[in-house]
């Protein structure tokens, strides 16, 4: 008889008999303690479920879940944890009733919005209004189908209606934009209600708001056909997963949309790409430079080549004003410069006056390493920054690494040996070596599982290592043995990069989330929280301040290392994102990802800046040059494509209409900014790298088929 | 190793048949023919470890079949263990405040490799060598000390070698009566691993680190002696089949 009294209370409810409702429920409270939670949740959705469109119900409906929460703590807590467990993963920002957030969160965000037989009759309602609605609303308000699509049928499935979900599936799966094709397959296996509890990206899905941008008046139209009696429901619906921000001007087209959406979250919130990034470079520490011949040229933040005389050292930096995009010195703490690292900064300066000025006219050589016998095993590769060593993650869990100069590699002698030498001796740092270890490849064992990403650090002592078995391993690469292993990620890590300026260095995995590690700490100093599905690639910005992850749930989020916010977020990209580059200057971000396209970013303002179609199949690498005039991608589809970085970023519209809005307008220029298509013989292209002197290094694993 | 289009499905027994056609569905188009094997295998064992789990369950139970909630049971406690999930968003969320909210911690200039604390660290030895007990020789006369060997020049500090306390090898070396002339030469300590037991060198040291031997304590004579951390000190002595089983009673003694 609990059954039948509370379906008492749902049949006056839904007769609009509000005070005899209260009057029971009322009284109803006094039975209270024997009132299971069990009866109460289900039945608590069913009450929920009449229609609540208006304010009145709104507020029985606070009423109500106060009841529920009141009779829940009554009865016990073990009782109040069932009630809150069945609702438990739908908390967190799921419920639209905007004027009782509170107590609304504690309930399941799938209530039962009317009757589940009707729901293709809304469906086919809403996209019947669409489709005959204005050209110009048209394409912002067929945003809408795929999220109501989704939504509605997760909702069907929650609530158990199998044969209505499937149905409804059937008949509009079709209608779907082609970049979600991957998202229905996976929802077409997702039939029942335990189907979902495992997929952690459905659930994030469910109760993450999904963003729509649409302009006021389109809105307007929405708002008011659906407040329309009949359409009540979708209304609900919209209220309740949607999230629509909305703007002042002209609505958008079809091709202004398309290049945005694609994220499993919609796009992002004009505000979420508002916050201040310091994008400019970190100051370069002045010191005097031995110069061997009179025209030697040192290089200031800017990257521009200023004549510096010998005898100064910092006079130079002083006059220079402190560049308003660059973070201050002291923001992030960063390793001290040790003499290594000052006799390499020299090494670097008289390398970069060597080197090739790259353009349209002058384009690099590219210089291609082929791993051979690699039987699809290759997985991660990383060059060194001067380029005299390669390492490779392979799938067999081994790391090799090989020099790429005529200069062997050698381990540090043994402890007994060190005793021997002369340690005041010039070519201590020689002596050091154990010549009888020479050779061109050192393999590192270690890893229970493939080795998915691989990474030097700036001075080449230390190499990183992330694979599968969820570990991260700092090695050494004077002894060659593994120094740590880093845990924390308890899933697959996918990808893990070392700063540009050693001792931190950032992963991403399986589990959702990028960590960022200093290698004298065993625990991560910082995590990155926020994307809907794994983290499939991690790039540090060339200041340090930032981090930029790039996520299979098809955005880029740009993260801040001092305080772990996200400070931008990327949309566009309609399938995982694979390889991210920052240009030397700090101010552009390019992404590749599985769809084939390049998509350029600027990251001050936050907005799309440019799009390079050409490769037809997933983009593994991305590489800006050493002064960033050239952009090269390598792919899947076994060519490198070399575009031109300077003519894509210059006269960007960055007008307030634009900043405020959001709203680009990418030119079709893809052709005209490409360079060059170069192909290899079947190999895929897994990593470029720009030597020292613009020579371009690329590396693949050939595969014969 | 190429991966091959969709298996023919005419002589493929029928599991066989509705894999490929899962496959299919979940719009898998092109693998490897191996993985419909392995996809079979996995189903096969995934089965009959939940049914085995339920028919505990439903024994447990006292019940006389197995039922459609002992298989739910066995399901969901499998789920738990085997097939784990990453953690919901929302504590990933809350661990990732918790975590952001301390400040970077500042960088002590100045220290060396920086790396974690020794015991978070791989870098110790993976061994340990074992305790000696010292043993009275049975056969007097035997040689049960290290033996001194001259070689200056070609005695190479690679070579294997056991370290031995100075005094005691100069004791030693008395002690074998052999005749060494100790002045201005290098020696190196070798301690073939054939010969002597050299239970009786490290009575003094019961746990040989790698012990390197400064210089200076050698004093005037210039012995030195090296040490390695692969120690080719073993103490079991294959010209004494008896002390051989002896020493492998104990090779898990206390240390």
């Amino acid at each position: 008889d609990r059954q039948t009294l509370v379906a008492v209370l749902q049949f006056l409810r839904r007769s609009n008999l509000r005070e005899s409702e209260e009057i029971l429920r009322r009284e109803a409270r006094l039975l209270g303690d024997d009132l299971g939670a069990a009866a109460l949740s289900p039945a608590g959705a069913g009450l929920l479920g009449a229609p609540g469109g208006d304010a009145d119900a709104a507020g029985g409906e606070a009423l109500l879940s106060r009841v529920t929460t009141a009779a829940a703590t009554a009865i016990g807590g073990s009782a109040a944890t069932l009630l809150l467990y069945s609702n438990g993963f739908a908390v967190g920002g799921g419920v639209a009733v905007e004027d009782q957030p509170d107590v609304s969160a504690v309930l399941s965000a799938y209530n039962q919005q009317g009757d589940p037989t009707l729901y293709e009759e809304y469906y086919s309602g809403l996209k019947h209004f669409i489709e005959c609605s204005l050209d110009c609303h048209r394409a912002e308000l067929s945003q809408l189908f795929y999220p109501l699509f989704v939504h509605m049928y997760l909702e069907l499935v929650y609530n158990q209606h199998e044969s209505e979900a499937k149905s409804f599936f059937e008949r509009f799966h079709g209608d779907q934009e082609c970049y979600y094709q991957d998202d229905l397959r996976v929802l077409s296996s997702l039939t029942k209600k335990e189907h979902m509890k495992g997929n952690e990206t459905m659930l994030d899905f469910r109760t993450s708001k999904f963003v729509l941008r649409i302009s006021r008046d389109s809105y307007q139209l929405l708002k008011r056909h659906l407040q329309e009696k009949q359409n009540n429901q979708i209304w609900n619906i919209v209220q309740e997963h949607l999230y629509i921000d909305i703007f002042d001007g002209m609505p958008r087209s079809k091709q202004q949309i398309d290049a945005m959406v694609g994220s499993l979250a919609g796009e992002a919130k004009r505000e979420a790409n508002k916050a201040k990034v310091f994008f400019g470079l970190l100051k370069e520490p002045e010191f005097d430079v031995p110069l061997d011949d009179e025209d030697e040229e040192g290089e200031n933040e800017e990257g521009k080549p200023k004549k510096k005389k010998p005898k100064k050292d910092s006079g130079g930096s002083k006059s220079k004003k402190q560049d308003p995009n660059a973070p201050p010195q002291n923001r992030i703490p960063l390793p001290e410069l040790k003499d290594s690292d000052k006799l390499d900064k020299v090494m670097n300066m008289k390398e970069a006056a060597r080197r090739v000025r790259l353009g349209p006219e002058c384009l690099p050589s590219i210089c291609f390493y082929t791993f051979l016998n690699a039987y699809q095993g290759l997985t991660a590769v990383d060059i060194t920054d001067d380029s005299s060593m390669i390492v490779g993650g392979f799938a067999d869990s081994t790391v090799r690494v090989w020099s790429v100069t005529p200069k062997k590699l050698r381990s540090v002698k043994t402890a007994a040996d060190l005793s021997l030498i002369d340690k005041e001796s010039d070519d201590v740092l020689e002596r050091i070596m154990d010549e009888k270890t020479a050779s061109e490849l050192k393999i590192l064992y270690g890893h229970s599982g493939p080795v998915y990403g691989t990474s030097f650090s700036p001075d080449r002592n230390y190499l990183l290592s992330c694979s599968e078995d969820g570990t991260v391993r700092l090695w050494s690469l004077q002894t060659f043995t593994c120094l740590v292993g880093y845990k924390g990620h308890n899933y697959p890590v996918w990808d893990t990069q070392f700063s540009p300026y050693g001792y931190y260095f950032v992963s991403g995995g399986h589990d959702r989330v990028a960590r960022l590690w200093a290698t004298d700490h065993y625990q991560p100093l910082r995590i990155f929280a926020g994307h809907l599905a794994d983290v499939t690639c991690t790039r540090f910005h060339p200041n340090s301040n930032y981090i930029a992850t790039g996520s299979a749930d098809r955005t880029v989020r740009l993260w801040d290392v001092l305080n772990g916010n996200c400070v931008r977020i990327f949309t566009g990209h309609k399938g995982p994102i694979h390889s991210l580059a920052f240009s030397p200057n700090g101010r552009f971000l390019a992404t590749g990802a599985t769809d084939g396209r390049v998509l350029l970013w600027d990251i001050g303002h936050g907005l799309m800046v440019g799009e390079l179609k050409g490769h037809t199949d997933t983009v593994y690498a991305l590489r800006f040059s050493r002064d960033g005039e050239i952009l090269a991608s390598g792919s899947m589809d076994n060519t490198v494509r070399l575009w031109d970085a300077v003519k894509a970023f210059e006269d960007l519209e960055t007008d307030d209409f634009t900043t405020a809005t959001g709203h680009i307008n990418l030119p079709e220029n893809s052709q005209d900014l490409l360079l060059g298509t170069y192909m290899t013989k079947s190999t895929p292209v897994v990593h470029l790298h720009f030597t020292r002197r613009n020579l371009l290094l690329a590396a693949g694993a050939y595969s014969s088929q | 190793m190429e991966p091959a289009k969709m298996a023919s499905p005419k002589s493929a027994p029928k599991d066989a048949q509705v894999m490929a056609q899962i496959l299919k569905d979940m719009g898998i188009t092109e693998y490897e023919p191996r993985v419909i094997n392995q996809m079979l295998e996995f189903t096969y064992r995934y089965v009959t470890t939940i049914l085995e789990d339920a028919k505990i369950y439903s024994g447990h139970a006292k019940k006389s079949n197995v039922d459609a909630d002992d298989v739910r049971l066995a399901i969901q406690c499998r789920t738990d263990q085997s097939f784990t999930s990453p953690p919901p968003r929302d504590f990933l969320l809350d661990i990732a405040r918790q975590k952001n909210q301390t400040p970077l911690p500042l960088i002590k200039p100045y220290s060396g490799p920086r790396l974690p604390p020794d015991r978070y660290c791989l870098t110790a030895p993976n061994y340990r060598l074992k305790s000696l007990q010292k043993k009275v020789s049975s056969s007097a006369g035997r040689i049960t000390v290290p033996r001194l060997s001259v070689g200056a020049v070609s005695s190479r500090p690679s070579t294997p070698t056991l370290g031995a306390p100075a005094a005691q090898a100069v004791s030693m070396s008395a002690k074998v009566g052999t005749p060494v002339s100790l002045a201005g030469q290098r020696f190196t300590v070798q301690i073939p691993s054939s010969q002597a037991a050299v239970k009786s060198a490290t009575p003094t040291t019961p746990t040989v680190q790698n012990v390197l031997i400064n210089p200076s304590l050698i004093g005037p004579k210039n012995i030195l002696i090296t040490t390695n951390m692969v120690s080719s000190q073993n103490p079991s002595n294959e010209s004494n089949p008896l002390k051989r089983k002896h020493e492998d009673d104990d090779d898990y003694d206390n240390l």
